[in-house]
Parts: C-alpha cells; structure tokens; sequence
C-alpha cells in the first residue's frame, strides 16, 4: 500500500518534532528514516501508526486521509523497539493476540500462529513466556505478532537495536529477506546509517525534524544533498576541508593543501572563491614515498581493522582519514604522501552547507 | 556474630510485641471466665472451651455482624477499586491540558488529608436525609469514597510502571483502549490490584467511627461496632468479644494467605523497575 504525507508537522509544545515533511512512499517498498536522536523519525512512525496526532498536514496510507482514524483501524502493524511483548502471555498467545482481538475463528488462528512461527523458526518456543525467551527470540516474537495478519504497512521502530552486533547483523539480513517475500510497503527507523544502507530501497535522512534527503542509498552516499547527509552517512565520516578556489591555476588551496580540479567540477562551481570540499576516505590514496604532485602528511594514528587500515593524518592544520589495504603499514608521526581523487568529491557551499551538484 | 544475634533478638521481639496481643485475645477467647484474669495469668495450661465462640455465633448477633461487614467491606471494596483503577488509568495514560492530572490526583488524595471524623456529621445527615441510616447501603458508599483516593493513587503508579509500548502494541493489533486495558494492562498489573484490594478490604472491614456513626440498629451493625457493644456499664464480655475479634481476624488472614504472593510483589513493585 503506498503511503503519502504531505506538509506534516507535529508540535510538543512549541517546538516543532516534525517540521513540514513530506514523503511520497510507493507500495512494497522499504523506506528507512535514518537521523540522529530527536530528528523527528520516530514520532514520524508514531504519526502514521496513530498514536500521535498531526499538528497540520494529511497522512494517507493506500490513497486514504487517516489522520482521524484511530490507530486500529489503520490496518498498520508495528515492531517496537523494546518489543512491547504482553508478559503474561505465551509465546503462541502474543503472536495470536492482532487475531484474536479481530475474532478470528479459533482453528484459522492456530493455524496461522503455526505458520508464521514457522517462518520466523520460533515453533519451538510457543509455549513459553516472553521472559524465558533471549533478545533475539523476543524480537522474532515481536516480528511474527506484526506480520500475522498481513496489514497494509509494517512500521518499525529501531528494532534491532536491542540485539548484540552479530544478531544484530543476521537478522538485518533476514529482515530484508522477509520484506522481499512479503512485498509489504515498510518504514523502518534507525539512527544506524548501516542498517538504513543495507535494508532501504529508499532513505529519508531526517534532521532536527526536516527532512534532508530522500533517495536511494547509492545516492545518498555518492551525491548527498548537503553537509550534514554527507557526515552522516559513511564510516568513517567524510573528509571536509574548507579552502579558495584559484580559477587561473584550476587548483583547491586550503593552508598546506593544493589540489588540481578538474575542467567540469570548477564550471559547477561557477563564481564561487571559497568552498567545502568533502571526499570520502576512500578516495585518499596513499604512499609511504614521495611522488609527484602528492600532498604531503604525518601520521597521527592508524587502524588495522584486518580487511582495511583506516589512517588518520595531519594535513597541514586539518584531519583527514584514508581508507588504506588491509597490509598498508606506518608508524605514527611516520610521513606519507596523499592523493585527493577530486573527479569523485562533492563540493559544499561555505555557509549554507549544501551541497553543489553536477547536473545529471 | 553478635550483630547478627543482635538483629535477630531484636527481630524477635519486634514479633512478640505484635502477635503478644493477638495470642492474649485467642487465649481469652477460649478460657473459662474464672481462667481469664486469673494471677498469676495462665499462659498455657487451661481448660479450653468454645462456650464464647458459642455464645458469639448463636446467642448474641455476631453472625449477623459477620455478614453485614463483609457486604459492606467487599461491596465497597469491589465499588473503590472499579471506579478507581479506571481513574488511575486516566490519571496515568490519558493527555491532560496543562497537567490537570496533577491537580485533580492531589485534589483526589486532599479528601484524605482531613481527620474521617470531620465528614462523620455531615454524612450522618446526607444519610438520614435519603432515608439510609441503618442500612449496609451507607456503609458502602461511604466505604468506597473512603477507599476511592487511595485506590486510584496505587493503581495509577501500578500502571504508570508498565511501558506505554506495551499498551500501545496492543492498539496498534488492533485492539480498542478499553480491550487493550482490561486484556494486558489488567493482567500485568494484577500484583498491584490484588495488594490494593486486600487494602482496601482490611480498611473498610476494620472501620469503627462510620460505622458507629451511622448504624444502631442489630441488623445493620459491623463487627467492629457489635464488639464494642459488648462493653457496657454494668459489664464487659471479654470472652464474647475475643472470640468475635477472632471470628472478625479470620478472614482477613485467610484471603491475605491466599494473595500473599501477590500482596509481597505487589508492595515492591513501586520501588524495583520490573
């Protein structure tokens, strides 16, 4: 079912959680609003799930208007972040509590427990009670109640957040296995950008209640409408230095830092003098010897992560991480040289933030 | 060591002072007047006789006591805790403009900050005016007004302790409030309600001023008024009136026995988070 808002906002008080949002979401996809604590995602989901009213603006699940319904009637299943199981339950009894609140015939209901538990591997743990059960099965628990009597739009409110890293990682892989085979339009919240990369066909990054972005995830990382989407999204974070453009010399010049730029990124860039440059750790390639036309930079530390080394270096008066092969050693203080690959960074307006695009 | 002899002793003695006078009172009740005040007392050996608890039953009215009470305890108790845990749910869930359930829970808890014995003449009157004096009815109005505070503060800290998701999931499936309230907020709260029942139960059972005040007549008097009925001015029935605190005793204890593990988690619940 697709699901549409427009214009909403919502106000605690005077201030403003949601601020004029507005999402166009097509049915079966996964939708993930990413943003840091207090951006507004969560009470964006409780809106649409009904348990908080909009100040202004419509909310339309399946082309209909349900700002006034009441939040049974909205046909919306939620996963909550604690998971919000009945502790005086069964395992069975929670699961069958959507259909049983629906008068569902006795024999159709056991049967669909069966089911969906089967789905979820949780057959075996019917019978007990939601304290006897570890965090990962308490959110298998918490997804089968929701997926039970198939709604129009699963909303999730960070439910994996709970669960340690390795749980964490294999149900976000199941998770977006299940969305597959369901086909049901989900909005996912997180403050993880990980999760939202991995799972969402489309990420709304929210911030301070406004919307920031709403693309794909490729695109949010590859073309991020400002400064803060670019932060935001990437481990580690962008690179942002702030420098003059010198037109005659086609070159980037920030304190030590001179970086040649190339024919079509300087038109983008019009008349401007002064620019954030932004480049991802990927995109600084590195050598323990000099080279021609390589910046120079210390060593402040590294991270061997295995797979990758992360090196952090002094640049002149700036910070910059690289993303370095998994055998790529140094010494702290050790001296290297750095490339910038410019053709593949995004260029920020100095004051605004935001950022300046190719076209196209 | 010692310290821990020490709050032993010291544990002991606290149970001594409260049951010493409970003993004395079964005791009493089960001794022949000539054995009751006898000195030195006769704390063990005596012949036992359950004349008293025969006399209480069948030839005084206590029996009729016995009922009257526990209509006026339980009814009132049922009235206080119905009304009341449908308030303290309103109090803890429900969006009040300008924290108006602040005011109207301390408004509520203020009808119990004046001594009962102040509202004792006015009740009197507002009862003999709808014609209620001598009847059970009274008692159990007045009862769950006295009851009512107390009952919804509890089960609105009872249900405040319960996370909102939980109830809201429960919405969310697709059940109204009301269903979401009677079939999991209920359920999760029953240690609260059963601890506040059994407190309810106890007040109202052991009421005397009300009680006093408002029923004279042999078939709308409670035990506690029917006990102390028997102290007259020309005598006192201590065995009549031990054995009838006794039968009063009876089944308080009982029901606290079969709550009881309830009533010890309900009485925690306030202070761990579950």
């Amino acid at each position: 079912m697709d699901v549409r808002l427009e214009n909403v906002t919502k106000r605690f008080g005077g201030r403003a959680a949601v601020d004029r949002l507005d999402l166009a979401i097509e049915a079966g996809e996964f939708i993930v609003l990413l943003g840091p604590s207090g951006c507004g995602k969560t009470t964006t989901l409780r809106m649409l799930a009904g348990l908080e009213d909009a100040t202004e603006g419509n909310i339309f699940i399946g082309g209909e208007r349900v700002n006034d319904k009441p939040t049974r009637h909205r046909d919306v299943a939620m996963v909550f972040q604690n998971y919000a199981l009945y502790p005086h339950m069964t395992v069975a009894e929670n699961i069958a509590y959507p259909l049983r609140v629906r008068r569902a015939a006795r024999g159709d209901i056991e049967g669909r427990v069966r089911a969906v538990a089967g789905l979820l591997e949780i057959d075996g743990l019917l019978k007990r009670r939601p304290r006897e059960l570890s965090g990962g099965e308490r959110q298998r628990v918490a997804l089968a109640r929701a997926i039970i009597r198939e709604p129009r739009v699963y909303l999730m409110d960070e439910p994996l957040s709970n669960l340690d890293a390795r749980l964490r990682l294999q149900m976000r892989g199941e998770l977006k296995r299940l969305q597959h085979e369901l086909g049901t339009t989900t909005i996912y919240v997180t403050h993880d950008q990980a999760e939202a990369m991995t799972l969402a066909h489309r990420v709304a990054l929210m911030r301070g209640g406004k919307l920031q972005q709403f693309d794909t995830p490729i695109n949010i990382y590859n073309r991020p409408a400002n400064r803060f989407v670019a932060e935001f999204v990437g481990s580690p974070s962008m690179n942002f230095i702030d420098g003059q453009l010198e037109r005659e010399s086609r070159t980037f010049i920030s304190g030590g830092l001179a970086l040649t730029i190339g024919e079509s990124e300087l038109e983008m860039l019009s008349a401007r003098e002064q620019v954030t440059l932004g480049v991802r750790p990927e995109h600084v390639e590195l050598s323990m010897s000099e080279r021609e036309g390589w910046t120079t930079a210390r060593v402040h530390v590294t991270e061997m992560m295995g797979n990758e080394t992360l090196v952090f270096l002094r640049l002149g008066g700036e910070r910059i991480v690289a993303r370095a092969a998994g055998d790529f050693r140094a010494d702290i203080d050790a001296p290297v040289w750095a490339r910038f690959d410019t053709a593949r960074a995004v260029f920020f307006d100095i004051d605004s933030g935001e950022s300046i695009l190719k076209s196209g | 060591m010692t310290a821990r002899a020490a709050k032993y002793a010291l544990l002991i003695l606290a149970v001594l002072v409260t049951v010493a006078p409970v003993y004395w009172m079964i005791t009493i009740s089960l001794k022949a007047e000539v054995d009751q005040f006898s000195s030195p007392p006769k704390w063990f050996a005596f012949a036992p006789t359950l004349a008293h608890y025969h006399d209480a039953l069948f030839v005084r009215s206590f029996g009729r006591y016995l009922m009257t009470s526990a209509v006026a305890a339980v009814a009132s108790t049922v009235c206080a805790m119905v009304a009341g845990t449908l308030a303290g749910y309103a109090l803890a869930r429900l969006r009040w403009p300008g924290r108006l359930d602040r005011r109207l829970s301390l408004w509520i808890l203020s009808t119990r900050m004046f001594p009962p014995i102040l509202s004792a003449i006015p009740f009197f009157v507002m009862m003999s005016d709808l014609g209620l004096r001598n009847s059970v009815l009274s008692l159990v109005v007045v009862y769950t007004g006295m009851n009512l505070p107390f009952v919804v503060w509890m089960m609105r800290g009872f249900f405040r302790e319960i996370p909102r998701e939980v109830e809201e999931a429960a919405m969310v499936d697709g059940d109204t409030r009301l269903g979401a309230l009677w079939r999991v907020l209920l359920p999760m709260a029953r240690p609260g309600l059963a601890a506040t029942a059994i407190f309810c139960l106890i007040i109202s059972w052991n009421e005397f001023l009300f009680a006093l005040a408002l029923t004279q007549t042999d078939a709308s008097m409670t035990l506690p008024v029917g006990i102390a009925g028997r102290v007259t001015q020309y005598e006192t029935k201590w065995g009549v009136m031990s054995a009838a605190g006794v039968i009063a005793m009876l089944p308080i204890l009982i029901f606290a026995l079969a709550v009881q593990r309830h009533l010890v988690r309900g009485l925690s619940l306030g202070a761990v988070k579950g």
